[in-house]
């Protein structure tokens, strides 16, 4: 440490301004670089689909647009049921939200402000819930959806992802919940509200964007899913959208830019709700990753 | 909006019963029991009878107990062992790949440059976007006659642009590997930046009047300030990896062979191709082991990481 020190200070004086600028352009090229790797997939899902098919269906595949092209997306729209498809999702997705909104809430708080015996296990519990795989409940989870008749039902859908994304909820909350400052808590209960009171009209209206982190993991999660759809869906017609895609990766006679259409118009809506709320979800996703 | 009418119910007659100490301690376990009952019915039920699953056999529709004939089985079971192998090796690749251009993102980003809010708003958009176009697109990408990442495989002198990716295991690894790698390291970089932000100035300030160079600066301090956050995170990214199932599921089905099949590909392979639910069972009650122990491993680093973030009176 001490050694190399004198070596150091001895060259600083003299590094002139050029290296300085050399190390900027180094840093901006590097970080183009993992710009490009990060943006190109979702560059070329995008590219492709606009790309006309004598482009898209060659080699060398060309790196840029070769004119505009919307066959893909009206062959999509009248050759497949998408817009049911997505009507289902979205069904499904808001219904998700409701329940996981309605049990984080109070979870979050029993988690967060709440001494009681048994919290502890409660929280592993929780946590066991969210780190599970759900491939690992898939089966027994059909057959007690086949005992209650409750498969091709796209109602009954939503309570298992809600399974998962309320423990994932619990979590979100509870860190923002325990970010509000305990003397704000205190002076409400002085002035007589009831604990239930203090959650309702102090801690979720100060934890607006925690919830809509909540609202919109808990919608991606159920949008995104394929393993509880796949198993519990099996009526074409009853199809969720990622559900119903998934089915053209193995059709022989879709063409590959009708795929990337599909994978585009999949994409919007979650890409709609990123839009709107991008800053509470980067904040929110990394708050429930970290606590 | 996330009041429910009962629950306001019963605010108003506690008020008027003035605040009992008795009726305050029950409050909590008014608020757990529907989310208790909720996860019971949907995840500890379904855990439950998945046990009993592998336990029995049923052929013909009769059902039988049959003991540890399915965990018998298993074991000597080359597709169960290959599946191991490629979950351990997947799992760790996530884990390296995560964390290391995470890290080096991080660093990258760690600066006052024009164009930051969109730069991190760019390495969120991998992790939003949903598995299954995720899927298409690298399916699409990886197309041994049209893919694009023939094309820009083909720059490196040797290589030939006909690479079928998909049909050899090591190269379907390797495909698996790169889209999930894609999808995950911007947003670990994104947390590690976090508390990169979290390590106060003046340690790098104290650092460099005692002249300590770029590297030296750190292995001194940035390193280490951020060891108790990188365990923490390379625990999640073993979860992360471990609840992959879609994008490797539908990108490979497993295969070839057992070169990309995990466990969750093996268990839902078992159950909805062989309809083999009850060994399928007693593979998810390994898995579920599996799960136990990285729950135990998260809240144990938790703790270390908040501690660590108490001494350091630095938030993440």
């Amino acid at each position: 440490m001490t050694e190399p020190a004198p070596l150091t200070a001895g060259q600083r004086p003299r590094r002139p301004a050029p290296s300085r600028l050399a190390k900027r352009i180094g840093r901006y090229t590097l970080l183009v670089v993992v710009a490009v790797v990060v943006l190109f997939p979702v560059y070329w899902m995008v590219l492709s689909t606009f790309q006309p098919e004598k482009y898209s269906l060659t080699y060398p595949p060309p790196f840029f647009l070769h004119g505009f092209n919307l066959g893909a997306l009206t062959s999509l729209f009248e050759q497949q049921p998408i817009v049911a498809w997505l009507a289902h999702s979205l069904l499904v997705s808001v219904l998700a939200v409701v329940i996981t909104v309605l049990l984080a809430v109070p979870g979050g708080y029993l988690l967060s402000r709440l001494r009681w015996r048994g919290s502890g296990v409660f929280g592993f519990l929780l946590l066991f819930t969210q780190i599970m795989p759900g491939a690992m409940i898939v089966v027994p989870e059909l057959q007690f959806y086949r005992l209650l008749n409750w498969t091709n039902n796209l109602f009954a859908l939503p309570a298992v992802y809600a399974a998962f994304t309320v423990p994932l909820g619990c979590w979100i909350l509870k860190s923002a919940f325990d970010n509000v400052p305990g003397e704000v808590v205190e002076a409400a209960i002085v002035d007589g509200t009831s604990r239930i009171g203090v959650l309702l009209r102090i801690l979720v209206p100060l934890s607006r964007p925690a919830l809509t982190a909540v609202v919109v993991v808990a919608f991606f999660v159920s949008w995104n899913d394929y393993v509880f759809a796949s198993a519990f869906i099996t009526n074409r017609g009853l199809y969720t959208a990622g559900l119903g895609i998934s089915t053209f990766i193995s059709e022989e006679d879709i063409q590959l830019y009708q795929l990337q259409a599909a994978a585009v118009v999949f994409s919007l809506v979650p890409a709609a709700l990123y839009m709107i709320v991008s800053r509470h979800i980067v904040r929110g996703l990394t708050a429930g990753a970290v606590k | 909006m996330a009041a429910p009418g009962p629950r306001r119910g019963r605010r108003a007659s506690r008020a008027g019963q003035g605040h009992t100490i008795t009726s305050g301690r029950a409050l909590p376990y008014g608020l757990l029991a529907p989310i208790l009952i909720f996860e019971c019915v949907f995840v500890l039920y379904p855990i439950v009878r998945g046990f009993l699953l592998a336990f029995q056999n049923t052929s013909f529709g009769l059902t039988k107990w049959v003991g540890v004939a399915n965990f018998s089985q298993m074991v000597h079971d080359a597709f169960f062992w290959g599946s191991v192998r490629t979950t351990l090796e997947f799992t760790l690749s996530m884990v390296v790949i995560w964390l290391g251009l995470g890290l080096l993102v991080a660093l990258l980003m760690n600066w006052n440059f024009k164009g930051r809010s969109f730069f991190r708003a760019a390495l969120a958009l991998p992790w939003a976007l949903p598995d299954v176009p995720t899927v298409l697109t690298f399916t699409v990408m990886l197309d041994p006659n049209f893919g694009v990442l023939n094309r820009v495989a083909a720059w490196i002198p040797g290589v030939h642009h006909d690479i079928k990716w998909l049909t050899s295991p090591t190269l379907a690894f390797v495909a698996i590997v790169i889209m999930v790698g894609w999808k995950g390291f911007p947003f670990f970089g994104l947390i590690i930046l976090s508390s990169l932000q979290g390590i106060p100035d003046d340690l790098y300030e104290a650092a460099r009047v005692d002249g300590a160079g770029p590297f030296q600066r750190f292995r001194a301090i940035t390193f280490p300030s951020l060891i108790p956050t990188l365990a923490f995170l390379s625990v999640l990214a073993f979860i992360f990896s471990f609840q992959q199932f879609s994008l490797i599921y539908l990108s490979t089905g497993g295969g070839p062979g057992t070169s990309t099949s995990t466990l969750s590909v093996l268990i839902y392979n078992e159950a909805f191709q062989d309809f083999n639910y009850n060994y399928a069972s007693a593979v998810a009650v390994v898995g579920l082991a599996l799960a136990l122990v990285g729950t135990l491993l998260f809240v144990i680093f938790e703790r270390r990481v908040a501690r660590a973030r108490m001494s350091a009176g630095s938030e993440i």
